[in-house]
């Protein structure tokens, strides 16, 4: 092979490197894999996931769901800042402030229960919406993607099911040992 | 003015800017929408039908999966699949379709056997009581029967056609000379009623006498053919693409919905697309059911299987009608049970002579089968319109569109109930309204 036609084969290739490496489904694809729900999905079975995605984005201060609202997607955020927060009568609670990378809203994957608090973009947002009768269909499609997906959910759950009886456990024991 | 209050100024501009822009936009796409569809109404209805069939047969497509194949590669199989069923049903329909020469021998059978019948509903009253019921019967049935034979009885060029195909014509088998016999006894036939005497008034002077206005043929009847043709073919592409897409479509909608709807809009979709598919593939299964029942008494009752088959397809088709489904089933059955010939049925102690009373039986049997088991078994609850809205729709139906109209009545009422009742329950819901 001469010179020349090595050097125009070798610019093709960087070339197409440097197309593909911008594509916005491949960003997409490197950006699941640094959020610890879909960890354990390969390449493949991320795309899968990335084309049943919604793309959305919320201006600042632009509401993403509210308290009482029937749960239907579960959101991550690519970029920007959200806050979740609980409104009562006469204050509102700030419970988090989640930025790119977080997931919020993850009970809706299971069912349409309530949401239990606000969601609301703290700045111009963008997020990725995952919706629970689409991961039903990938289940019957795909159904070793889903299962991973429900693993994450369940092995989540259980940690905050976890932590939580941490929590209750050591206000029973103050408790006690203050009644003492 | 403080920098907070000059970014609130502009993004209160901004929005009134962008509710000026969609304002605008929705009404430049709903006068270009409808100026389109005043312009190509012609595509409607296959447009329609394409979708409709994308929609019934998506199940198909869904259940076809093949790991290692790819998405495309899938959908074609699914279609070609679907396309080897459909060929091989419509050849088999093909084959009990009659052809020129059968429909001139239905025809003069037809006539025939409804004559003899007459004649011999007549013959047959009882001696006492005939002064008084034949003149009623005969004025009655009397000028029925007239413009049945009237509507029956061959034109001068059908009649020599038939007598071609009695002699044996196109390559075919000469028709049995018990037809030719029929024909020839149907040209005997003349009027039960006689026509009072109509005084005949003198025409006018320079009309040209003896020959009948006939109307010119529209010019442009070739070229609505030709345009009505390349607008069906529409539907089977319409099929194809629908077929392919991989969500897309319903990505590009959800996409224009507003961030305060998009859950909404995601769950409103969904269960109107549940709903919709229920009731479209549960009505395919009720017209299946009804029109395999039909098909299983005809043959119980002796009639050939071919034509069992073809008449249940056909009612079993026509039954998305509701009560127009039923007579038409009931109308080809006793049509053919009238002209039927050399018929044994299959349930003992029945009466070969009293066919078309057992077909008539049959119907009534598929019917009330299908308004007590199939619509509540298959349907559900899917399809409860009440039957005052349903008249309404297919009479409605066939105004505007005609025959499709009447078809796709039903349909139409079902999605826009479904519609309206999901979208206001999820609006409130979702605390909107």
């Amino acid at each position: 092979m001469s010179a020349r036609k090595f050097a125009a084969d070798k610019l093709l290739w960087e070339t197409l490197g440097r197309w593909k490496r911008s594509s916005p489904e491949l960003d997409r694809i490197q950006f699941l894999k640094t959020v610890p729900f879909f960890d354990r999905l390969s390449n493949r079975q991320l795309k899968r996931v990335s084309d049943i995605m919604f793309e959305r984005s919320y201006d600042a201060d632009e509401s993403i769901f509210e308290e009482g609202q029937p749960g239907a997607a579960l959101f991550l955020i690519l970029d920007g800042k959200i806050a979740i927060e609980i409104c009562r009568e006469t204050s509102t609670t700030r419970l988090a402030v989640l930025e790119r990378g977080a997931f919020f809203g993850e009970m809706a994957l299971l069912d349409d229960s309530p949401r239990s608090a606000n969601a609301r973009a703290l700045e111009l947002t963008r997020t990725l919406a995952l919706y629970r009768n689409d991961l039903n269909g990938l289940m019957h499609r795909h159904a070793r993607t889903a299962c991973q997906i429900y693993r994450s959910l369940a092995s989540m759950i259980g940690d905050r099911l976890r932590s939580t009886n941490q929590l209750v456990q050591m206000k029973i024991s103050a408790e006690t040992t203050g009644l003492e | 003015m403080s920098n907070g209050q000059n970014f609130e100024e502009k993004e209160r501009e901004r929005k009134i800017r962008r509710k000026i822009f969609y304002l605008t936009f929705a009404t430049l796409a709903l006068i270009s929408g409808g100026f389109l569809i005043w312009k190509l109404s012609i595509l409607i209805l296959p447009i329609i039908v394409g979708c409709l069939l994308a929609f019934v047969f998506r199940p198909v497509k869904d259940r076809f999966r093949v790991r290692w194949l790819p998405h495309e590669l899938q959908v074609l199989c699914s279609f070609v699949a679907i396309g080897v069923v459909l060929f091989f049903a419509f050849n088999t329909l093909r084959k009990h379709i009659p052809d020129e020469q059968q429909k001139l021998e239905f025809k003069v059978r037809l006539q025939y056997k409804l004559n003899a019948r007459y004649r011999q509903l007549v013959a047959k009253l009882p001696e006492r009581k005939s002064n008084a019921v034949t003149p009623l019967i005969e004025k009655e049935v009397g000028p029925l029967m007239d413009k049945v034979n009237q509507a029956l009885a061959l034109d001068p060029k059908e009649r020599d056609l038939f007598l071609k195909y009695a002699a044996g014509y196109n390559g075919k088998f000469p028709i049995q000379s018990k037809f030719v016999d029929y024909f020839w006894a149907n040209q005997g036939t003349g009027k039960y009623v006689i026509p009072e005497k109509i005084p005949i008034s003198p025409a006018p002077a320079g009309a040209p006498i003896g020959v009948a206005p006939t109307p010119a043929p529209p010019a442009s009847e070739g070229a609505s053919l030709e345009n009505k043709l390349s607008a069906w073919m529409l539907a089977p592409l319409i099929f194809i693409f629908l077929g392919f897409d991989n969500g897309q479509i319903r990505r590009f909608f959800i996409s224009l919905v507003p961030n305060r709807y998009f859950e909404l809009s995601l769950t409103v979709l969904d269960e109107l697309d549940d709903a919709i598919g229920r009731y479209l593939r549960g009505t395919l299964l009720e017209c299946f059911l009804v029109g395999l029942a039909l098909a299983l008494g005809l043959i119980l009752l002796g009639i050939p299987m071919g034509i069992a088959v073809a008449i249940g397809v056909l009612s079993g088709l026509l039954n998305a009608i509701p009560f127009l489904g039923t007579v038409i089933a009931l109308v080809i059955g006793v049509g053919y049970a009238l002209i039927a010939e050399n018929v044994t049925p299959l349930i003992p102690g029945l009466n070969p002579n009293d066919l078309a009373l057992y077909v008539l039986i049959l119907v009534v049997i598929v019917h009330v089968l299908d308004d007590v088991v199939f619509q509540p078994f298959v349907l559900g609850s899917a399809a409860n319109v009440h039957p005052l809205v349903v008249v309404i729709a297919i009479i409605a139906g066939s105004l505007i569109m005609g025959l499709w109209g009447m078809l796709f009545a039903i349909p139409t009422v079902v999605v826009v109930k479904t519609a309206v009742a999901t979208f206001f329950k999820e609006l409130k819901d979702y605390r909107i309204i």
